[in-house]
């Protein structure tokens, strides 16, 4: 019955999400007209040319009528024509998909790993100078707004190391699929990582810590000592074990923060991923391009919570109940 | 940059015939002159005059590189590589060269039928032969399609209604109104489409072929908003072009561009350089940087269809209030000209010379003193004349800090004379928007040389602009259907300049400043690059032979 309820759960926030990605980007002041055509050629445009323009991409419809055709684009998989770039949604959506799960996918693993790590060391060193200056360096990253350590570790690992490439995601230049090309797309992938990375990992380490420093204060470790268990195996059985419940989740949650994240950090980087491909609608008013990239953005993250309700059971015996 | 030296002996003798007489002009000649180029770097490096690949950071995406896709002047240049035009280079410099056409004759008195003698042998990227059934098909097309930046060639200013094919080389051009322009704006600026591949597009903006065209580049692979490749034409017409692959990547933040640029991932960055970055760049070894003029401009937009704007002595007095000169020192470093001319663009070639808009707080506070616009409750901001409050909105995008700072510096000079603004900052999207939906007082935006350096533009503008004026202003209707009826170049100078003369006095508009636009690009890479007024430095002219450029690119230096 526990997945059964997640899944009538999950049904439930896909139409709330649907209605509204329909309704935020018409929200938004303006309309794509704005943005087809410069002030100077919309000046003197008729009322009727202003209409024919909208009808090609079927914006002059009456907002009803144009829900419709996206609901029913939705359950049939079409999507709709974007704006911008004249080819279908889903076709520009899956050109960029991959980039973006490369991008966040790698942010996600390293993010809990880092984070998962530091709580952990803070917590074994809870109230020591260990504890303090990782709580410092941690919190003054996570502070830091996302887009300022991007252009940090621009200016230092491109322009002042010329280490790594600051912007794309791949070499123009090399073929696809070759040594040369995955070098490059690796290259490429490290500097937006990191920075999604780092903006990540405060909310994990901040999460693992408490955790493991609650585990470690709970009756069952005192009894775990108590009975001669070594501080390795008390360590990381009997207090990990319990504290990687709410790390988990935490990680899990965090695939909708990481979006966010790669909104900004894909522009800084020139990244073509979902997360400048949102911009890139927003800035152009492209309702089509938004409502695909927020309906995949949307069932990434319930997916994600899918995924965590569903799997919790197997981390945690009393969830099964 | 080899040319630089000739650059600026030409740039003085340019300079020098500025102040050219009134009876050495032609008949529609204002003797306005676009200034020359400058070379901004502290050293001129010789840098090799050909190279196998360059890439260049761009920051608009060019879409599909369409005209349906591509429609801002800071990304047009793009659809320059692929596309030719009936004259070149542009129509704000006033002399364009035959380039797909060689002959533009006008054969009507009233200058309402023009025939155009098309190059012999010139070829499509596919290899067919470009004939006069491709020109009349564009206008044919741009008239009855859908709109885009150059529609109005065909729909609207002018509105061709007559296309006829004379030959397979000649065509015939009739419009509803004199166009006595059409070989100095129309044939300069609007790009030739081949008929093959665009006859039964429907939905052109949805269009995602490779375009076919018949300059200098082809088009052989992009992914809009990430990169676009071009291949050398090694058939152009006008010779092969000197760089033979080019790779355009889109790179959308100012600091990973210039970053780029500095690290040589990219050999040029089409988007000028801020202010402080060109000072901190002159002395750098690996970069030259060039101070091209691009005829952009900034304004405060001054809404005519709210109260009291629909009074045109109360825009007068917010004018006279406002104050240039010390917005270019303080926000653009000095790097540009100040606004005091008005609009159209200082340096355009369809500009009243002397003509001037004048700073004089007094004035603006006399006449509201006149209006009714009195200060009532003591608190040294003027109240409307019915005692209510008055407050403005300003108006400016989120990406911009130098509008921000120049909105922050009209609010002071306003307050000076009375007049109370509240800055409001909106995303970039909202504030083109507003553009017609009208909601607001006062905003702050950038202009294009397309909007203030073209002749057309600039009636099509005021045409605009009246459907959206709560009172219609007949004097200027007058001006303006007196200007659409004028059968020479002369007259329609003439009207122009009393339409100039007329918005400079009861303007809807206030020019801040004419930006000079700086590029930069690693001179190691390539370093030979041409100026060319209204596109900067990154354009096709930079990559053709000097044998068929010059002359054409920057006709007005050779003068």
């Amino acid at each position: 019955m526990v997945w059964l309820r997640s899944v009538a759960a999950t049904a439930a926030v896909l139409v709330v999400a649907l209605i509204v990605n329909f309704a935020l980007p018409r929200l938004a002041p303006g309309d794509p007209l704005s943005m087809m055509l410069p002030e100077d050629v919309v000046a003197d445009m008729t009322p009727e040319q202003e209409a024919r323009v909208l009808a090609e991409f079927g914006l002059d419809q009456p907002v009803a009528v144009q829900f419709w055709a996206y609901a029913r684009g939705v359950v049939s998989g079409d999507l709709g024509t974007s704006v911008t770039f004249g080819e279908p949604v889903w076709a520009v959506v899956l050109e960029r998909l991959p980039w973006s799960l490369l991008l966040m996918g790698w942010a996600l693993a390293l993010s809990a790993l880092l984070g998962t790590g530091l709580g952990l060391l803070a917590a074994r060193h809870d109230g020591r100078v260990g504890d303090l200056a990782t709580t410092l360096a941690v919190l003054f990253i996570g502070s830091a707004p996302v887009f300022w350590v991007a252009m940090l570790l621009i200016t230092v690992f491109s322009a002042e190391l010329g280490w790594l490439p600051s912007f794309g995601a791949a070499p123009l230049t090399a073929f696809p699929g070759s040594a040369a090309w995955y070098w490059g797309v690796a290259e490429r992938l490290v500097l937006p990582v990191a920075a999604l990375a780092l903006a990540q990992t405060a909310g994990v380490w901040l999460t693992a810590r408490s955790a493991m420093t609650i585990a470690l204060h709970r009756d069952y470790v005192t009894y775990a000592r108590a009975k001669g268990a070594g501080e390795r195996r008390v360590f990381l059985v009997h207090a990990f074990r319990n504290a990687c419940l709410p790390i988990y989740t935490n990680v899990m949650i965090g695939v909708g923060n990481l979006l966010g994240g790669a909104l900004v950090v894909e522009t800084v980087f020139s990244y073509p991923g979902l997360g400048s491909l949102i911009l890139l609608g927003v800035e152009a008013r492209d309702y089509p391009l938004l409502q695909g990239v927020f309906l995949v953005a949307t069932l990434s993250v319930v997916a994600a919570n899918l995924v965590a309700d569903l799997t919790y059971p197997l981390l945690d015996p009393r969830a099964r109940r | 940059m080899r040319v630089s030296p000739l650059l600026i002996g030409l740039g003085c003798l340019a300079a020098a015939s500025t102040a050219v007489s009134a009876q050495s002009l032609a008949p529609g000649e204002s003797g306005n002159r676009v200034p020359p180029a400058r070379f901004v770097s502290a050293v001129d490096n010789q840098g090799p005059t050909e190279a196998d690949r360059l890439t260049l950071g761009m920051w608009v995406t060019a879409g599909n590189v369409t005209t349906y896709t591509i429609g801002n002047s800071w990304n047009d240049w793009v659809l320059w590589l692929v596309f030719d035009k009936l004259r070149e280079p542009s129509p704000y410099v006033g002399k364009a060269e035959p380039w797909l056409a060689t002959a533009i004759e006008q054969v009507s008195d009233d200058a309402r039928v023009w025939e155009i003698t098309l190059r012999d042998g010139v070829t499509w990227h596919d290899g067919t032969p470009f004939t006069a059934e491709d020109v009349a098909f564009t206008f044919e097309y741009y008239r009855e399609g859908p709109a885009n930046r150059w529609t109005h060639h065909a729909s609207s200013v002018p509105r061709m209604v007559g296309i006829e094919v004379l030959d397979r080389l000649k065509l015939r051009l009739t419009s509803e109104k004199p166009m006595p322009n059409f070989d100095r704006i129309t044939a300069a600026d609007l790009p030739i489409i081949q008929k093959a591949q665009w006859e039964g597009v429907t939905e052109p903006r949805s269009f995602t072929d490779l375009g076919i065209g018949t300059g200098p580049y082809r088009l052989v692979a992009y992914e809009a908003d990430r990169f676009y490749r071009f291949e050398a034409n090694e058939d152009y017409w006008r010779g092969a072009p000197v760089v033979k692959h080019l790779d355009l990547v889109m790179i959308k933040d100012p600091q990973t561009m210039f970053t780029a640029l500095k690290t040589g991932e990219i050999d040029g960055a089409a988007r000028p350089v801020p202010p402080e970055l060109v000072l901190q760049w002159q002395d750098d070894a690996d970069l030259e940087m060039i101070g091209a003029p691009t005829l952009w401009g900034a304004w405060l937009d001054i809404n005519v269809g709210r109260v009291p704007f629909d009074d045109r002595d109360v825009r007068r007095a917010v004018t006279l209030a406002v104050d240039p000169e010390p917005m270019l020192e303080r926000i653009m470093l000095g790097q540009g000209k100040p606004g005091t001319h008005a609009w159209p663009h200082v340096d355009s070639f369809w500009t009243k010379p002397d003509l001037g808009a004048p700073h004089d707080p007094d004035l603006a506070a006399a006449i509201l003193d006149d209006k009714g616009f009195v200060d009532t409750d003591g608190d040294g901001m003027r109240e409307l004349p019915d005692g209510s409050p008055l407050t403005w909105d300003l108006k400016i995008a989120s990406n911009q800090p130098l509008f921000l700072r120049a909105a922050e510096m009209v609010q002071a000079q306003l307050a000076e004379v009375g007049l109370r603004v509240v800055v409001e900052t909106l995303d970039p999207a909202s504030l083109s928007a507003l553009w017609r939906t009208r909601e607001f007082d006062l905003r702050i935006a950038d202009i294009t040389p397309h909007g203030i350096a073209d002749q057309d533009m600039l009636i099509i503008l005021y045409r605009g602009d009246a459907r959206r004026e709560l009172v219609e202003d007949t004097e200027k209707a007058e001006i303006v259907r007196r200007w659409l009826e004028a059968e020479t170049r002369a007259d329609r100078l003439a009207i122009s300049y009393e339409l100039q003369e007329y918005q400079t006095r009861y303007p809807n508009r206030v020019m801040l400043w004419y930006p000079e636009s700086t590029f930069a690009y690693r001179w190691q890479a390539y370093d030979n690059y041409r100026p060319s007024a209204g596109y900067g430095i990154f354009h096709k002219y930079s990559f053709l032979p000097d044998a068929v450029r010059t002359g054409v690119v920057d006709p007005l230096l050779d003068d």
